[in-house]
């Protein structure tokens, strides 16, 4: 019974990958690049994620622990204590007899709607307007490998318009470059909840959750947020390639 | 007799020589004492750096609302001066109020992670609205720019020294040249001290029968400033010129040189001294040494012999008079042309109003340096220069400290039996202001009069924050529903009537204010009027741990003991937790960090720590919501209506807070975009005998009032059920779920509201 479920998860997983190929080779291009170069793929199981640019023991130093704050530091990331790294394989064989996670219908490519600057409309307050601009100028200085200077101008964004489910997004975004995973998927969390009828957007903040875990090493959890960004999005790049580097580094936990 | 004659003259020659050998050894060490002192100094570490704190950056965009008066305010205390025509040169600004435009001609200015150079720009209005902005220099349209940090103070041990230290080569030839053509016209031809210069000082001082020239070469000007007193005494003069000599001998006239540039003093600014050049052309000119003019150049040299005195701040004639001396000088020697010399003396000096860096917020850099310790030495902090940019808000700062101190004035007026004799136990409080979003501190006054007292009772003293522990209670009922199965929704009904809660073999009975009890309310309506007995019986059927678990996630951090009175506030807090808790609900259940530094960097300006906003859904949003439509019920019909009345009509949400005893009294409120927390009482055993409507409740709404005038009026937004089914799984809201989970909460009143909203009326 085990087996059967897993040959049909398999069958499925293949499908929706070979669909989110095609459908990324015909899509509008994706705001995303590649969060890793592919050519890095081959060369190394998972590629290191990038030195944060301020030390990170004054980061986090700076505030006693809330009581109930359990999540992982970046220094535990570092040094001290390890998670413990979670194969597909076991995760898989923890969930036998779970819910399938493959999506069973995946969805055509989005038309692309990472324009920000496109949603600045008549309509729009000042306030939405302002932070939007600041949020474009702060992917830009993401693009340009500035996740630093980046970090600056995007939480100014926040401060102008809380609502503004793009400025958490590019903040997560930030901190993902500066290698402080675990409060991008702080970022993710309320980019998500302040997303509400953006499929596009929303493939992007689980394709983006999907690499955090990644780089955590929590694989199974990286292949569920893939998953579901394509399930949302077949023409997500980042969740296209990211499953595409967990079938590499990982290849005997698939098929 | 011939005999002892020559017995004598021997004995005398031996002492002499014996006197002679003993000089000269002594006067050897003297000068290699000398010598080595003149070394270290040189050689060594020559100055210290005061540490720096700057206020937030103030960002301008498209469409923020802006008052011309405030803007105003604020570009004078940044060192920026009005002119009537158009700014030409950098830190000048002119208003055309009847057309909406101010032109701006920026700074330049380091910020934390890039350099703005100063560029020209204008602001257009319509009303207090910015429409439009524009870079001068491109022509094109901007969307928004930063005014620089507000220098705060700066951490200093005994005397703060501001400098920048400048190589030779930065230093403009006409500035040295004045300099050199003011102070030591010789600099280049003695060893160190000037002995035609002495003669000619002595002739003025002969014939004036005063002590008007000293005769000083730059290089004993420079000993004296680094290893001298400043006093006139024959005693000092001879070390000064025994060690000039021996500088001279040792380093060349271009070290010396550097050196005294550097280490000059020009002028004071507050309790900020300006020493060396760099420093002295931004304090009166506010632009680098590679800008000044040939005017400008002179009057720096004038200032050295009365830096306070020629001050242009304090005298633009007097100024304007030393300065033409020293053109006069210059032209002279024929350092500059005739023509040169008519510019520069052309030149009019614009009357500026001196801006003293006065530390408008001592308890707020109290804090900063609290938190600046658990990195940084004392010694670091006071000797090495860092920059440190905080959160704070001077605007936000200086409005708390006044809604404070006069309001406070005021409850004493009201009520006399708060005046204290002496200084014995006066009556106190405290403000912190929050950006929700960020967790940014934006203001802190810890208490009413700094130099009085220092201790900070944002943080410092716990306090019982009574009712404005209630919502804890009512988020932790919405959230995991009742021990009994209730589920509590704002419709439930509570009973409001005396009851005992019976725990660990004791028991415990909340009553009402005054004993009045209303029996059958709503939820509601229980927490709007801050019900004790109605709250106590939610907190039973709730569970007091899971209070307390509420309330640790939303930002508490003292230790809250599992006990029944807890639900009323019994357990010590301080204003700043409760105000990290607060922003937790303003945020839509997104907690933050507090966070006042947010960046410290080096002389070099590179960065030594980045503290970024963190932040962390702990609630879920709609529950959040619920909770501010709750609390915004406290505003608008509960025990806080007054702010009302007193005029703060805007969205907002907040709650009240008196302790049982009458010690304490809070009121914390907030809108979406602002948050502050006001505490009232005394530091001592004394009652205050007011509730925290009467005594804190005001003091917040003038600050309120006065804090948000800009702002546009915003509301809470409610959170829509995302439609991404992973998305809302951990708190869509449905009409039932099992206790504890985020599945099951309530719809937040959006769906609800015409029946809600009216229901408790």
């Amino acid at each position: 019974m085990a087996m059967n479920w897993l040959s049909l998860r398999n069958y499925f997983f293949a499908a929706s990958l070979v669909l989110a190929l095609t459908a990324a080779g015909c899509a509008p291009p994706q705001p995303y690049r590649p969060a890793y170069p592919r050519n890095d793929v081959s060369s190394a199981p998972r590629v290191p994620p990038p030195p944060p640019v301020y030390p990170p023991t004054n980061q986090e130093s700076d505030r006693r622990p809330l009581p109930q704050d359990q999540r992982i530091r970046e220094q535990d990331l570092k040094a001290k204590t390890p998670p413990a790294k979670e194969t597909r394989e076991s995760a898989r064989q923890a969930r036998v007899g779970e819910a399938p996670a493959v999506p069973e219908t995946t969805a055509p490519p989005l038309p692309d709607d990472s324009s920000l600057l496109a949603k600045i409309t008549p309509g729009v307050t000042p306030q939405r307007a302002a932070s939007l601009r600041l949020t474009d100028e702060g992917s830009k200085l993401l693009d340009a490998g500035e996740p630093a200077k980046a970090l600056s101008r995007l939480e100014r964004t926040i401060v102008i318009d809380s609502t503004n489910p793009y400025g958490y997004y590019y903040l997560a975004k930030a901190q993902f470059r500066l290698g402080h995973y675990r409060e991008s998927l702080n970022f993710l969390e309320v980019a998500q909840e302040r997303l509400s009828g953006e499929p596009f957007w929303l493939a992007e903040v689980h394709a983006l959750r999907g690499e955090n875990y990644r780089a955590l090493g929590q694989l199974q959890r990286a292949e569920d947020s893939y998953l579901q960004a394509l399930r949302l999005n077949s023409g997500n790049r980042t969740a296209t390639d990211g499953l595409a580097r967990l079938q590499v580094e990982s290849p005997s936990a698939t098929r | 007799m011939k005999h002892s004659k020559l017995r004598i003259f021997s004995i005398v020659l031996v002492a002499l020589l014996v006197i002679t050998s003993t000089g000269l050894v002594f006067g050897a060490w003297y000068l290699k004492q000398l010598e080595d002192t003149i070394t270290v100094k040189f050689e060594g570490q020559k100055w210290f750096f005061p540490s720096k704190i700057y206020s937030d950056s103030y960002l301008l965009y498209v469409g923020i609302n802006l008052r011309l008066d405030d803007l105003t305010d604020k570009l004078h205390r940044l060192g920026y001066y009005e002119s009537a025509a158009a700014p030409k040169a950098k830190g000048e600004f002119r208003i055309q109020r009847s057309q909406g435009i101010v032109d701006v001609y920026l700074h330049d200015f380091d910020y934390p992670t890039e350099r703005r150079g100063g560029v020209p720009v204008r602001i257009s209005l319509q009303g207090s609205t910015v429409t439009r902005i524009e870079n001068l220099a491109s022509g094109k349209e901007i969307f928004d720019f930063e005014l620089e940090p507000e220098l705060v103070t700066g951490l200093y041990e005994r005397i703060w020294k501001e400098r920048k230290v400048v190589k030779l080569a930065e230093v403009p030839p006409i500035v040295v040249k004045a300099i050199l053509a003011t102070e030591d016209e010789r600099f280049f031809s003695h060893h160190g001290i000037d002995p035609i210069g002495i003669l000619r000082a002595m002739w003025v001082n002969l014939r004036t029968l005063s002590f008007q020239q000293g005769g000083s070469t730059l290089t004993q000007q420079l000993v004296k400033n680094f290893f001298l007193s400043d006093e006139r005494t024959f005693s000092r003069k001879i070390p000064e010129a025994i060690m000039a000599l021996i500088a001279e001998r040792k380093y060349s006239k271009d070290t010396i040189l550097e050196n005294y540039l550097n280490e000059i003093y020009l002028g004071q600014r507050g309790s900020q001294g300006i020493f060396g050049v760099w420093e002295a052309a931004q304090f009166y000119f506010s632009k680098p040494l590679s800008d000044l003019t040939v005017g400008e150049a002179a009057l720096l040299a004038g200032l050295i012999r009365a830096p306070n005195r020629l001050s242009p701040y304090r005298s633009t004639e007097a100024a304007t008079k030393r300065r033409n001396v020293v053109l006069g000088k210059m032209l002279d020697d024929r350092i500059i042309t005739r023509k040169q010399y008519e510019t520069a003396l052309a030149e009019k000096l614009p009357q500026r109003a001196l801006v003293k860096v006065s530390n408008d917020a001592p308890f707020y850099v109290d804090y900063l340096r609290r938190e600046l310790d658990e990195n940084y030495s004392n010694t670091v902090l006071t000797k090495e220069g860092l920059r440190i940019f905080s959160s704070l808000d001077l605007q936000l700062q200086r409005k708390a400290e006044r809604a404070l101190v006069e309001g406070l004035k005021k409850l004493e007026a009201a009520h006399p039996a708060l005046r204290r004799k002496g200084d014995d136990d006066s009556l106190e409080g405290a403000i912190v202001v929050v950006r929700p979003q960020t967790g940014e501190i934006k203001a802190m006054v810890g208490g009413r009069n700094y130099q009085k007292s220092q201790f900070n009772r944002v943080f410092q003293a716990r306090r019982q924050p009574g009712s404005v522990f209630k919502p804890f209670v009512y988020l932790a009922a919405l959230m995991f529903g009742g021990q009994s199965g209730t589920r509590y929704t704002p419709d439930t009904v509570v009973n409001d009537s005396q009851f005992t809660w019976n725990y660990d073999g004791q028991e415990w009975q909340p009553s009402n204010y005054n004993n009045e009890y209303f029996g059958a309310v709503t939820f509601r309506r229980a927490l709007e009027n801050s019900l004790n007995s109605a709250t106590g019986r939610v907190a039973q059927d709730v569970g007091i741990r899971r209070v307390r678990e509420i309330a640790h996630r939303l930002g508490i951090q003292s230790p809250l003991p599992a006990v029944p009175s807890l639900a009323l506030g019994s357990a010590e807090v301080t204003p700043l937790e409760v105000a990290v808790a607060y922003s937790t609900l303003a945020n839509g259940g997104v907690r933050t960090r507090p966070l006042a530094v947010k960046l410290v960097m080096d002389q070099n300006g590179k960065p030594l720590e980045k503290r970024d906003v963190r932040v962390e859904q702990v609630i879920n949003p709609q529950l959040a919501y619920m909770m501010n439509y709750l609390l915004k019920g406290v505003l608008d019909r509960g025990t806080a209506v007054s702010a009302r009345r007193m005029g703060f009509t805007r969205p907002a949400a907040g709650k009240t807070g008196t302790t049982n005893d009458y010690k304490d009294a809070w009121f914390v409120g907030y809108t979406p975009d602002l948050l502050a927390v006001v505490w009232v009482g005394f530091d001592g055993p004394s009652k205050l005998n007011l509730s925290g409507a009467e005594a804190a409740l005001p003091i917040w709404t003038e600050f309120m009032k006065s804090a948000t005038a800009n702002m546009p009026v915003t509301d809470f937004v409610s959170p829509e059920p995302s439609s991404d089914s992973e998305a809302g799984g951990a708190g869509q809201c449905a009409p039932a779920g099992r206790e504890g989970e985020l599945g099951g909460v309530p719809c937040p009143p959006a769906a609800t509201a015409p029946r809600s909203v009216h229901d408790a009326l």
